[in-house]
């Protein structure tokens, strides 16, 4: 059997086709039963499996095991549908053996004349190939028989479901889409309902005048009370009519006082919409009105549309006369389709064609009748009433819709001419024996396992009566196509609307993509439960083949709701699945014999501390240490910082300079909290930020002093993911298979790190080079920052203390107080000698350091800003130049003259008259306007000898004293010290005016020369702040007016002069 | 014609593995296969250096950019880093003596010079004082606080006593080979270290790397001088690698041999010997590269369990 016999051997000869056949199921048998082996299962129903020793040996030992097995073992779970259609057949007959009992025991069953058995068994499946003449004896039973054998077929097809799941295992990939099937009938359901809702209320109120057929009689004080009462009652009136028909048990909702004939037909072609409805693979596509906006060119296409909801809702309207009229409709709907969907290839083709098949299989279940007026028919009736009298005997009972209308009809068709529409005439006797056959209650028994099934009849040979015979074998092709595996198909059917129902159950709980908190839980069904028990038990005592007989036992009440549920498998009912969990607390009615529950591993208990933090380790140890350096290096480095500014620039700001406090850094752990199982702590949050915290020591640790804290995101991610990765590939060396080699720990983390490109020595490197060795570096650096400082502190102290620096490390006052020259015993400042100690009462020889460190506060203060600091407080203003006269020139030096004569002829000056003072006036020789040279010419070199003024004479004016705009610019020594290009620019661009340009103008004296200075100083702002040494000088220069200017030099010039 | 265009390194390139341990004369196809290989390693790294430049915000590539790609090297870095000191030793000598420094004017000589063996006339001691410059780069302890504190004698840094290390390996190794060397192999020797892609072809160098297009046009001397000294690196360890490769490969051909024609092996033995002597082939060459190029797991690590292709930079050698 194992050798392969040649590809055209199989082709040629059926019976070695056959063998091959065989060969394959035995092989197929003998690997099935191998099964257990690789899936062991301790349970004890199976453990007789394991008995068989696990063989993969050759062929001979499953030969040998081949013929033992096949008894333990059912037959080949798929078996090929048709078989099992056969052998259904003997449940069908039991089941048909248990219904009809039931409904024979009441009283009406006894107006039937013969029982109805016998009939139905007489035929059984001749009906089904034989086509239904119109006209024909067997016509009504034909139905009948027709619809009992889709009973069965349903029954068949349930068995073989259920059957199917013990023995094969469904997927759920199709249950969304049987939940979104079935949510869209039941919208259309409601839209129907709606629709024909809004039909009846337009003219609300009288329930009265609500069609509610027979029930009109009886209920009639019922009615009218309720009608008195109307507005007060809440519900539509179809809800009501419903309800009326539900209380009166025997009549269905479509049951008509004054219409013959409806109860039957509309009860037949609810039946068979329902179920076109309900076979949701193909029927999605009808359900409702096609719509405009997917199809623009629809109606123009199709005159004629029709949908099942319109058909639903003219039936709830009873538009619907006949058979024909609702059948016609029916087909409609398919032609439609297949009319506007030309394209042979359209997928709703194949819908619309599955349909129409499915239609013309149920076709036969409904009566064919043309529904008439009661008044009408009573007529004629009227009219006959002598030739049979029986029918009078019973007026309520035909008043109540029981009365067969194939009776009156069948008389009609005997007296009267059929009515238009009206296809076919039954035989009267055959619809006796149907109305009696059945009876009231067995028909809504039938209405609801029809509203079930979901079942189409095998399409073999049921030929409808409209000719849709011929389509038929051309179906059968199309068929195929997507029948496929027709077993998985029918299990599709079968348990669609359970496996809807439990999706749905399901998708409510889930909001977007998590859990709604708000939904409330499903909860285990006692049912549920029980059939799992039950279940189990059967398997447990290796009863499974059997067919379950004795479920119901145990689900007595509500079976009715839990009916569609059964067809689903076990694993779609996971709840009832779950065994009782053991409760942990016990109840000890005895003080005495209380024994602590051992506190094992599962009992609630405080988590141990520490886990989120990092553990002590000697490399964490040099870390913090290293941090630690850090962030006292950085302590020192900020205060180098503000030492280098305070050097450079001359004003600082209170808050200019942020203290550098760092803290140092303590890993918090989490809060208590308790747990109540062995197995490692997982929380994904505590967790990730607990390794962004150690990631951003790390950062810390490199030198970032920030970091943003998207890229601290991004880095945790990536870390995350790489200590993943070396977790699963640490995993998958521990778990290599057995019959490899095993590796050892070391191996495994070895090849582990290799894996994830690392190694030891590079780890070992890190820990040496950048980590330790860092260590090192850090305190190398830290000492020489420290001792920068001191040297930046004190310049003069660090030529005595360049080797021993150090001791200016730890705080060092009594360095600079003197406290070291007592140790030794020695006077160091000569205070002794002075008598200083005495005098002060001083407890040491030390300088107070308060002294001491305002003394080098001021040594280091930057000098210009020293300079405009104390000066201010220091000196006196020194007395204005006296004014330049023409009198006063005369004794300046020879050289000079010229230069100031030009300059009183030539400048701008306007001539002011002046107070004379007291001088050693060189002899006044000439007139008012003799120019009078002045000695304090410029600025600093000009000798400050007072010259006698003349009244009233012409000064030359300062420079100071100009307006801003005319003073030339500051002759300026560049940095370079050298003299650089004449000034470019014409004196009145320029913001400043020359200092030698002067004129006597003592009025003006005293106040503009802030302004002056201030011009210049915003000239010179660049330069000076840069070149602050070169700057100096000039600034110097200018003592005379820098005794309120200088420190203050950022305003603007106009600002002052205006 | 077209291919003596092509190739403008041959002489350097043979210099430079003869000086790497190849004793024979190696081909055209062969320093024509390392130049291309230089080459393309030269515009990846100043490629690479660019986009660094580019992450600081800054257009025009420095010194430390170039630096960087090599970090991870520190023996190569340290030995970078003295060169880069005793150049600038050699600059500052130069402007103070214009007459000493001259001599001594060789970035190439310095680079090998770095034991102190007395090669420069303008003498060591001078140098020594003068070496205190130090070449501070970025990512060092130094920059990682905003001031720095002037540097101080004792300091020994541990890196560069590894680093020399490695140095005077090499050194060790050199000596060896002129150990039995005569006068006139002494002074080919001492040429051909000298050998260098940048000293005194700046120019030619710009124009083979594609400095325009590349990077910007006028980068510093600095960076040149740099791109000199790891090219040679580059032809160093590529020579170094293909000889390893060529010796596997006489290796295998000598047991094949040995195999096959146990007999004949006396009649071909005159042979055998002069077998050995051959030069390294471009095969080798390219072998060599490829080994140089096989992607190490450390940068595969990050694709473990995830599949796809691994799409890599060429990797500097």
């Amino acid at each position: 059997m194992a050798s392969n016999p040649p590809s055209d051997a199989v082709a040629t000869s059926p019976d070695q086709a056959e063998l091959l056949a065989q060969a394959f199921r035995a092989r197929y048998q003998e690997f099935d039963r191998l099964i257990p082996t690789l899936f062991r299962n301790d349970h004890p129903c199976c453990a007789t499996l394991e008995i068989e020793p696990p063989v993969i040996g050759d062929d001979g030992d499953v030969e040998m095991l081949d013929v033992g097995a096949d008894a333990h073992h059912p037959p080949p779970p798929t078996k090929p549908p048709k078989v099992r259609v056969e052998e259904d057949y003997d449940f069908d007959d039991d089941d048909e053996d248990e219904e009809p009992s039931k409904p024979a025991v009441p009283p009406l069953a006894a107006t039937a004349a013969t029982p109805p058995r016998p009939q139905i068994n007489q035929s059984p499946s001749s009906s089904t190939s034989a086509p239904s003449q119109s006209g024909a004896p067997g016509g009504s039973s034909e139905v009948k028989v027709t619809r009992e054998k889709l009973e069965a077929d349903r029954k068949a097809a349930e068995n073989s479901a259920r059957h199917a799941f013990e023995t094969l295992f469904f997927t759920l990939e199709n249950d969304r889409d049987a939940m979104l099937e079935q949510r869209q009938l039941e919208e259309s359901d409601r839209q129907v309902n709606a629709e024909a809702n809004a039909a009846t209320e337009q003219q609300p109120g009288k329930l009265a005048s609500a069609n509610l057929g027979a029930s009109n009689l009886t209920l009639k004080h019922l009615i009218a009370r309720i009608d008195a009462t109307r507005e007060r009652v809440k519900v539509s009136d179809m809800e009501l009519r419903n309800l009326m028909s539900e209380v009166r048990k025997n009549r269905s909702k479509w049951a008509s006082e004054d219409k013959i004939g409806q109860e039957e037909l509309y009860e037949a072609a609810e039946k068979v919409v329902l179920e076109l409805r309900a076979n949701t693979e193909h029927s999605t596509a009808f359900l409702n009105r096609v719509n405009k906006r997917e199809a623009p060119d629809y109606y123009q296409v199709i005159k004629q549309p029709m949908d099942l909801g319109t058909v639903m809702k003219k039936l709830k309207q009873h538009q619907y006369k006949s058979k024909k009229e609702f059948v016609d409709d029916l087909n409609r709907i398919w032609d439609n389709c297949l009319t506007y969907n030309a394209d042979p290839s359209h997928f709703l083709r194949k819908h619309a064609k599955a349909m129409k098949t499915m239609t013309a299989s149920l076709e036969p279940l409904i009566p064919d009748i043309v529904i008439r007026d009661r008044a009408e028919v009573e007529a004629e009736e009227a009219g006959q009433v002598d030739a049979e009298g029986e029918s009078d005997d019973e007026p309520i009972m035909s008043s109540r819709g029981r009365k067969a209308p194939g009776s009156k009809k069948s008389r009609k068709g005997a007296a009267a001419a059929p009515r238009e529409g009206t296809p076919d005439v039954k035989p009267p006797t055959v619809h006796l024996v149907r109305a009696d056959s059945n009876p009231p209650g067995n028909n809504d028994a039938h209405s609801q396992n029809l509203s079930v099934n979901g079942f189409p009849t095998p399409t073999g040979g049921t030929p409808g009566p409209n000719g849709v015979a011929g389509s038929i074998t051309q179906l059968d092709l199309e068929e195929d196509d997507y029948v496929g595996d027709l077993e998985y198909q029918s299990w599709k059917k079968i348990t669609k609307k359970g496996r809807a129902k439990v999706a749905s159950q399901r998708h409510k709980l889930i909001r977007g993509t998590r859990l709604n908190p708000e939904e409330p839980a499903l909860i285990r069904s006692r049912i549920g439960m029980g059939r799992t028990i039950q279940q189990s038990l059967r398997h447990l005592k290796g009863m499974e083949d059997e067919q379950e007989e004795d479920i119901p036992t145990v689900t007595e009440e509500g079976e009715g709701e839990e009916d569609d549920q059964r067809l689903l498998p076990d694993y779609y009912d996971p709840l009832s699945c779950v065994p009782e969990l053991p409760w942990r607390t016990v109840w000890a009615a005895d003080e005495g014999e209380v024994e602590m529950p051992d506190t094992d591993e599962n009992a609630l208990r405080l988590a141990p501390r520490g886990l989120f933090v990092q553990p002590k380790s000697q490399l964490n140890t040099i870390l913090d240490a290293n941090l630690k350096k850090m962030q006292d290096t950085r302590k020192v480095c900020s205060k180098i910082t503000v030492i280098k500014q305070m050097q450079t620039q001359t004003q600082i700001y209170p808050n200019q300079f942020t203290k550098y406090d760092p803290k140092e850094f303590v890993e918090q752990d989490v809060d208590d909290f308790v747990i109540s199982e062995p197995g490692p702590i997982m929380c994904r949050d505590v967790a990730r930020s607990s390794l962004q915290r150690s990631l951003g020591k790390i950062f810390y640790h490199a030198g970032f002093e920030e970091f943003q804290p998207s890229a601290l995101e991004v880095a945790t991610d990536i870390a995350a993911d790489y200590f993943q990765k070396i977790g699963k590939t640490l995993m998958v060396y521990a778990e290599t298979p057995q019959h490899d080699r095993i590796f050892t720990p070391e191996e495994i983390i070895l090849h582990t790190l290799n894996e994830n490109g690392s190694d030891v020595e590079s780890l070992q490197s890190y820990v040496r080079d950048d980590i330790e060795r860092l260590g090192t570096k850090l305190s190398t650096i830290n000492e020489r920052m420290k001792s920068y400082l001191a040297e930046l502190l004190r310049p003069a102290l660090a030529d005595t203390g360049g080797d021993d620096s150090k001791l200016f490390n730890d705080g060092s006052e009594q360095f600079v107080g003197g406290d070291f020259a007592e140790d030794i015993g020695d006077d160091f400042f000569g205070f002794k000698e002075l008598g200083l100690d005495k005098e002060f009462g001083l407890a040491s020889l030390s300088v107070p350091l308060h002294l001491l460190q305002g003394r080098m506060h001021n040594a280091y203060q930057p000098t210009n800003a020293t300079n405009a600091a104390t000066s201010g407080e220091l000196h006196k203003p020194p007395p204005p130049f006296e004014p330049l006269t023409q009198t006063l020139l005369k004794s300046q030096i020879q050289l000079i003259q010229p230069f100031f004569l030009e300059r009183f002829t030539t400048s701008t000056t306007i001539p002011v008259p002046i107070h004379p003072i007291t001088a050693p006036a060189s002899p006044p020789n000439s007139d008012s306007n003799a120019v009078i040279n002045d000695t304090t010419t410029t600025t600093t070199t000009g000798d400050s000898q007072p010259a006698p003024a003349v009244e009233t004479e012409e000064a030359l004016l300062e420079d100071e004293d100009l307006p801003v705009k005319q003073r030339p610019p500051k002759p300026r020594l560049p940095p370079t010290g050298k003299i650089s290009m004449p000034r470019k620019r014409p004196l009145q661009a320029q913001g400043g005016g020359s200092k030698k340009k002067k004129k006597p103008n003592p009025v003006v004296n005293a106040s503009p020369t802030k302004g002056g200075h201030k011009g210049a100083d915003m000239l010179e702002g660049k330069d000076n702040r840069k070149e602050s040494a070169g700057a100096q000088g000039m600034v110097r220069s200018f003592s005379k007016m820098s005794e309120d200017g200088g420190a203050q030099g950022m305003m603007s010039p106009e600002s002052l002069v205006a | 014609m077209a291919e003596k265009d092509k190739f403008k390194y041959r002489v350097e390139i043979q210099q430079m593995m003869f000086v790497s341990g190849e004793t024979g004369e190696p081909s055209p196809e062969t320093t024509g296969i390392i130049e291309e290989i230089v080459r393309g390693q030269v515009i990846e790294m100043l490629l690479q250096c660019t986009q660094l430049a580019a992450r600081r915000g800054s257009r025009s590539i420095s010194t430390d950019d170039l630096i960087f790609l090599i970090r991870h090297d520190k023996a190569k870095v340290s030995r970078l880093r003295t060169y880069l000191s005793w150049k600038d030793v050699r600059k500052t000598a130069k402007d103070q003596d214009p007459a000493g420094g001259g001599a001594a004017a060789d970035p190439s000589e310095l680079m090998d010079e770095v034991a102190g063996s007395g090669a420069a006339p303008a003498g060591p001691q001078m140098m020594m004082k003068q070496k205190k410059t130090k070449i501070g780069l970025p990512w060092e302890v130094a920059s990682y606080f905003s001031e720095s504190a002037p540097e101080r004698e004792d300091d020994e840094d541990e890196d560069e006593v590894e680093a020399n290390a490695a140095t005077l390996q090499r050194l060790k190794n050199a000596d060896e080979r002129t150990r039995h060397m005569t006068k006139d192999e002494y002074v080919h020797w001492s040429e051909c270290r000298q050998a260098s892609f940048t000293f005194r072809k700046a120019k030619r160098f710009r124009e083979w790397a594609g400095f325009g297009t590349v990077t910007e046009a006028k980068p510093n001397d600095d960076i040149v001088d740099i791109l000199g000294f790891l090219t040679f690196e580059i032809v160093q360890t590529l020579t170094e690698e293909a000889l390893k490769v060529k010796e596997q490969e006489d290796k295998l051909k000598a047991s094949n041999a040995g195999r096959e024609s146990r007999k004949r092996k006396r009649e071909q033995f005159l042979f055998h010997a002069q077998e050995s002597r051959t030069p390294i082939e471009a095969r080798h060459v390219a072998e060599a590269f490829r080994r140089l190029q096989a992607p190490k797991p450390k940068s595969r690590a990050m694709r473990n369990f995830s599949g796809g292709v691994m799409k890599t930079r060429l990797s500097l050698v």
